[in-house]
Formats: C-alpha cells, structure tokens, sequence
C-alpha cells in the first residue's frame, strides 16, 4: 500500500517536473517530415522539459489551431516552409487569433529562401517588417564562421546579448558563441511597445538579396543594430511571440558545431543552450511573474488582526500599509521574483491620475515568493481611489493590479480639540471669564448688603 | 619575461609595417573629408586628408545646412577594388547607437559619400559628445574587412533652434509622485496668544475690584442662610452644576448625555431658586436691601 501510494507520488512528480507554466501540447508545423530528423536534438530537448510534440505538415487537412473554438495546442513552432503560404489553416488571422486566445508562438525564417508573403503579411500584424524583397540574408565581414562560410560570409558568430536596457532582465545572456547561418533580417516599428529586440546583428553587418550582385547604396534600408535576428513580441495578453531570422541554427548540426571567427580561436556553439533559452521564455518557462496575496491595512504596531485587513474604507490623512507578494517561473518552479537593479515595482494610489507612486521595496520572502510593500499617508482628498499594481516591463509577463478602496473625509468628532489649538485659548480663557464673572455676579446680587455711607452721601 | 615585454611592441611594429605579409587586407587611399556650406563653391570650406592608420585628432564639424563629404578609393591589398561593402559607419559611443551609409563606389574603387544634418536620425542631434565616424570596407572571401575610425563628427546646431526630440512609449518604470498635502492650519505664536489669554483673565480681578470699591460684598451671607439654608445651598449648588453640565459637555459629554442632567438640575435649580429668592424678597421687604 505504501510503496503504491510512493510511486503514485513519484509518478505526479514526474509529470509536473519541468513543464511550461501554461501547457504543454506543442504543434510543430513541419514541411515535410523528411526535415524532422535534422531537428532531432532540438525535439527531444521540447520533449525531455515535458511537452507533448505533435508534428504537421502546413499542407495538412486535418491542421487545425483551434477546436470547438478553443485553442488545440498551448504553443507553436512554425519552421518556413518551402512551399509559397503556409496554407488555408495557418492564415495570419488563424495565426492572430491564436496569439488572442493566449497561444505562444515561435516563428523561424530563413534567408536560404525568400520568405513567403503570407508570412510576411503575418509579421506585419506586429509591426515587424521584413527586407523589401523578402529575400534579405545578413553578411558581416568581421563576424563569420571561417570554417563553413569563408567565402560567402554569411554564418554569424554573435556572442548571446546582455539587455539593452540596464532596468530589464537577462534571460538570454551566457558565455558562448552563437552560430546563426543565412539569417532573415527582421526590422521593428518604433512605435509598439510590445516588441522587442533579442538579438541583434553588429555594427558592421549589412543584409543584402544574395541573387543580385552588389547591392547600389539605394537598396539598403538597414544596416548594423537595426538589423534584428532574433526578436520578440509580448501581447497584451502576455501571449508570446518570437521570430528566429536563422532555422537553421536551431539544426543538430549547429547544436555540436564548432566555429571559428576570423582571427579566433575554434570554439563549439552554444546554440542549444540558447534554443532553450529562447523556447523557454517563448513557451512561458521563464518570465512569467504571478500576483500572490495582496494585502492593505492601516498602519499598526504589531500584527494585524484578520478584519482589520484589506478595509474597504480609509480616512484622509491615514498612514496605511501596502502589501503584495509576487512569484516568478523558472523553468520548473515558482521561485521569489526580484525586481531588477534600475528597475522599481510601483504602486499606485489612484483617483482618475495617481496621487502617489510609490517604489515598493522587498520586505521578506517565502521560498516561492517576494513580499513588497510600502507605508504611506492618504492624500487629504476623499473619494474612491484605488490601489494599482500596474507592472508592465519587456520580457515579463503583465501585472495589473487594481483594488478599489473608499476615503472619506475626516469625522466631526475626529478633528483637533480646541484646547490643542493654541490660537483658540484667547477664547476659552473669554468664555469661562463669563462664566466665572457670571457666578460672582449671582453671588454679589444674593448676598450684597447696601452700604451705608455711600446711601448717606446720595442723600 | 623581461625579454617579452621588451620585443612585443618591436614585435606589434612589424606586424603593423607589413599588412601585405598576411592574407591582404582591404584599406583605402586617397581618402578627403570636406565640409561644404551651404552655397559656397566646390572648393569652399573646410578639407582634410584622411588617413588609414590614424583617425583625425580634431573633430571636423557639420553644422546646420552643411554638406559632409567624404572621398576614397577602396584597395585591396595596395590595388584599387571595388568591394562589397563600403559604408561610413556613424557610431555614438554612449548610446551604441549606429547607423551606416553607404559609399556609392564605381568599379576602379572610387567612393564617395555625402551627408547633411537631415540624413541623421535624430538622436544624433542631442548628443553632447563628438561621434565617431569609422570606415567599413569588407568583401567576401579571405581578405581581411576593415573598419576603423577617421575622424571624429561633431554636430553643430544653431542654439536657437530647438533639437528635435523622439520620445517612444517604452515599457519602463515611472516617475515617483508623492502627494503634496495641503498646509495645516496655523497657530500664531504661543506667546502672543499667552499674552491675550492673560489680558482676558486680568479682567475677572478688574471687575472684582471695581466691585470692592462701589462697595459689593457678602454680609447678607449668614443671614440668608440662617432663614432659609437649604434653598439657598441648593439654589447656589445647582448653578455650579449647570457650569460643571456644560464643562463635561465640553470635554467628554455627548448631547443625550448632557440634556437630561441639565433638565435635572434645572428643575432643581427652578424650585430652589424660587424659594432663595423668595427668602431675598423677605430682606427686601424688611428694608435690608
């Protein structure tokens, strides 16, 4: 009995170790499944951090992203196809809805081929552009693999990138270099926030149309950072969306490759390293922050008890406490979320536009969560405001948080006595000089007897 | 160890001397930076010549409506080519920003590019430092690209005329608020309000003394109370109450507090005043007052 209910235990173990925080049934649409044993490292890599991989080709009848209206897989893997589209189930509003109804997508280009119209009709759902033609490849003369593009130059050696903000967190950073042969550049607006760059192309490199000869100085419309290899898009729903200019780095030929920049030295890849790293945050295994408790109570000495927490009614001027606690995914675990070095987990006290922001500093933390809080006063203005927790940052998912509370003015017997007002003492020193002169005046008129010089005088 | 250190920059020297002893590089020759303003001739403003090795020392400036040109011949080795890539690479060191142009190059190697302020992006315009502008020349195959820094780029604006600015909503943390509460109420000083507090209790001896001397007094005292004690006690007691009703009001008492003991002591104070002033009439009457 014991050593079944052991190994029930064991087996529920196994089965919620190492899986995505939002499912684990993963489509890979495939050309044909001839490719598929070229990517064999990689799906066992999916398969060994527990999702289920079924393969399709985009040509098949039975494809189909949603069912009964409901999302059939958790995430996507769309390799390019060598046919023109992407076919009849795999249109870009297929593709949109899906990434609507909370759905991860990874979508791999290759500059090998010139891109399909459908996928780049897709793309520009996001705001990610592709070059012109479509058919873009990035050269950089200073950073190729010697050994397998000395001539044309276009296997890039990048080192994996550190942020480009110093208030975002790292999930793509490591020592290494990466491979990433004939890559499909990839342009962002400058206008959504929700997009973001992961990996860049140097300084130094260039995309150009492999089919013509020398690119005339008209025909290049991006060069160096702007150049994006890999880059990501987080809707607003915290669906995730990543774009891979080069499959083919995601080969089990380059996953064991050893490369040579020019005047280097020979060095394997790092590329599945990075393909984890980059199916990891795509397919929610990392950067997924969770809201635990939320707590706010007027500030006390000592413990609060259990129906002074989270009143739905505050005074103006009320010192108040504010606390939230926030976990963060990684990999297989929910572990305590920190908010990076430039970074600030803000609260808002709110009534139309905030009355105050405030950072909110870590205050203790359980093995699966940070707690953050902050004190403050209520502004001296009634109405109902709220508490907000409005966290938005690339490469976390979102926080929002909203919780509405009353603040009324003060209460007619809430404001200062008058004897603590030192102006008002002129006057209670007047009103019992009355009241005392009053008495005296009772007393004297009861008991005064006339004086009799003063009557003889008047006579 | 010592001998190392004093052969590697001998060493690095040689190296440096014969490029050609390697795989050949790309270099250029024959390379000018103009500045040309707006109108002047051909010739006008400001030339340097370039050189591969060593970038200019001083900035070469480009103000408002002026032309930047820059013009090489691209080599291969120490002979003229065309290569694939030629471009003048614009790089601000403290942003990492880049951005580059490229050189229209005809087949014997002869470049040229030309660049005015409105072909930058406009983050360019605000930074304080001068820009390092570099040369790229790279091609395919094994000769070895390069890139390296010509001069430094200076961008001059006309102090008047606001620099342009691009503020892209980006996820980020926000500026701190905190609420600026309304002034409380004041107090004048403590001292004055002593003083006027005093001068509102000197008038309780005043009066007292003005009293005195019109000849107020309490002779009447003994009598009164031997005709009639207890009424006068009472009357006398349940005025002092009534203050001490509304002293209680004052500090602690609540209305429904306060109204039924003043209708208590009121009562009291009806009946036993009209008896104590019944017994003052008496006085009266007798001619003591």
């Amino acid at each position: 009995m014991r050593w079944c209910l052991a190994l029930l235990i064991c087996a529920f173990v196994a089965t919620v170790n190492a899986l995505s925080s939002s499912g684990s049934r993963l489509l890979v649409v495939l050309d044909e499944t001839t490719e598929k044993s070229t990517y064999s490292t990689l799906w066992s890599d999916l398969e060994a951090r527990g999702y289920d991989l079924s393969f399709e080709s985009p040509k098949s009848d039975k494809l189909s992203l949603f069912e009964h209206g409901e999302r059939a897989y958790d995430h996507l893997l769309i390799l390019p196809p060598k046919s023109k589209g992407l076919g009849p189930s795999l249109t870009p509003k297929h593709i949109v809805d899906f990434l609507n109804k909370d759905g991860n997508i990874v979508l791999a280009l290759s500059g090998k081929s010139s891109t399909s119209s459908a996928v780049s009709s897709l793309l520009l759902e996001v705001d990610i552009h592709l070059a012109n033609d479509r058919s873009a490849v990035v050269i950089d003369h200073f950073n190729y693999d010697t050994i397998s593009a000395a001539e044309k130059h276009d296997v890039l050696l990048l080192q994996r990138s550190t942020p480009l903000r110093p208030d975002v967190k790292a999930f793509f950073d490591g020592e290494g270099v990466l491979a990433l042969p004939r890559v499909a550049p990839q342009t962002l607006g400058s206008d959504s926030q929700l997009l973001a760059p992961i990996l860049q192309a140097p300084a130094t490199a260039y995309a150009y149309n492999p089919k013509e000869e020398i690119p005339s100085p008209d025909d290049i419309e991006a060069t160096g950072s702007q150049l994006n290899i890999v880059s990501a898009l987080q809707a607003r729903n915290s669906a995730r969306f990543t774009v891979l200019g080069s499959v083919e780095a995601l080969e089990d030929k380059w996953f064991s490759a050893s490369v040579k920049a020019p005047n280097g030295k020979k060095v394997p890849t790092v590329n599945r390293e990075f393909a984890r790293q980059l199916t990891g945050w795509t397919f929610k295994e990392t950067g997924v922050v969770k809201v635990g408790k939320i707590e706010h109570h007027l500030a006390t000495e000592g413990e609060v008890a259990a129906e002074d927490l989270n009143p739905k009614i505050y005074r103006i001027k009320n010192e108040t406490v504010f606390r939230i606690e926030v976990s963060e995914y990684s990999f297989d675990k929910w572990v305590p979320f920190e908010v990076p070095a430039e970074d600030a987990l803000q609260l808002e006290f709110t009534m139309l536009s905030p009355f105050h922001r405030l950072a909110l500093q870590p205050i203790s933390r359980t093995e699966t969560s940070t707690v953050f809080g902050t004190q403050f006063v209520t502004p001296d203005q009634h109405g109902i405001f709220s508490f907000r927790v409005n966290y938005k940052r690339p490469f976390l998912t979102n926080i929002e948080e909203k919780h509405e509370v009353t603040v009324r003015h003060f209460a007619h017997d809430e404001y200062a006595r008058s004897w603590a007002i030192s102006g008002g003492w002129v006057w209670i020193a007047g009103l019992w000089a009355v009241i005392g002169g009053f008495l005296a005046f009772v007393i004297v008129w009861l008991y005064s007897a006339p004086t009799v010089n003063k009557v003889k005088k008047t006579q | 160890m010592h001998l190392w250190q004093a052969t590697a920059p001998f060493c690095l020297l040689v190296a440096a001397a014969l490029p050609a002893a390697a795989a050949s590089s790309w270099g250029f020759t024959d390379a000018t930076v103009a500045v040309q303003p707006k109108g002047a001739g051909v010739n006008g403003g400001f030339k340097e010549t370039l050189s591969v090795s060593k970038p200019l020392s001083k900035p070469v400036s480009l103000a408002g409506a002026d032309t930047l040109r820059v013009t090489l011949t691209t080599q291969e080795g120490s002979s003229a080519k065309r290569p694939h890539q030629a471009f003048l690479l614009l790089k601000d060191s403290e942003t990492g920003l880049d951005i580059s142009y490229p050189f229209t190059v005809k087949e014997n190697g002869k470049s040229r590019v030309e660049l005015t302020q409105k072909e930058l992006p406009i983050q360019f315009l605000s930074v304080s430092e001068p820009i390092d502008a570099r040369v790229v020349i790279g091609s395919f195959g094994s000769s070895d690209a390069y890139d390296s820094s010509i001069f430094p780029l200076s961008i001059e604006r006309h102090p008047d005329h606001p620099i342009p600015t691009f503020e892209a909503a980006r996820y980020g943390k926000l500026p701190e608020i905190n609420h600026v509460f309304k002034d409380a109420a004041t107090s004048p000083p403590v001292i004055i309000t002593l003083a006027f507090v005093a001068l509102v209790g000197a008038a309780l001896p005043v009066l007292a003394g003005l009293w005195l001397f019109l000849g107020a007094n309490v002779s009447h005292l003994p009598t009164a109370f031997k005709s009639a004690p207890l009424p006068h006690a009472v009357f006398l007691g349940s005025l002092f109450a009534f203050e001490g009703i509304f002293f209680l009001y004052y500090t602690s008492w609540n209305l429904f507090q306060t109204l039924p003991a003043a209708a208590v002591v009121g009562a009291v104070a009806f009946v036993s005043g009209s008896r104590a002033l019944g017994e003052v009439q008496g006085r009266r009457l007798a001619g003591l007052r």
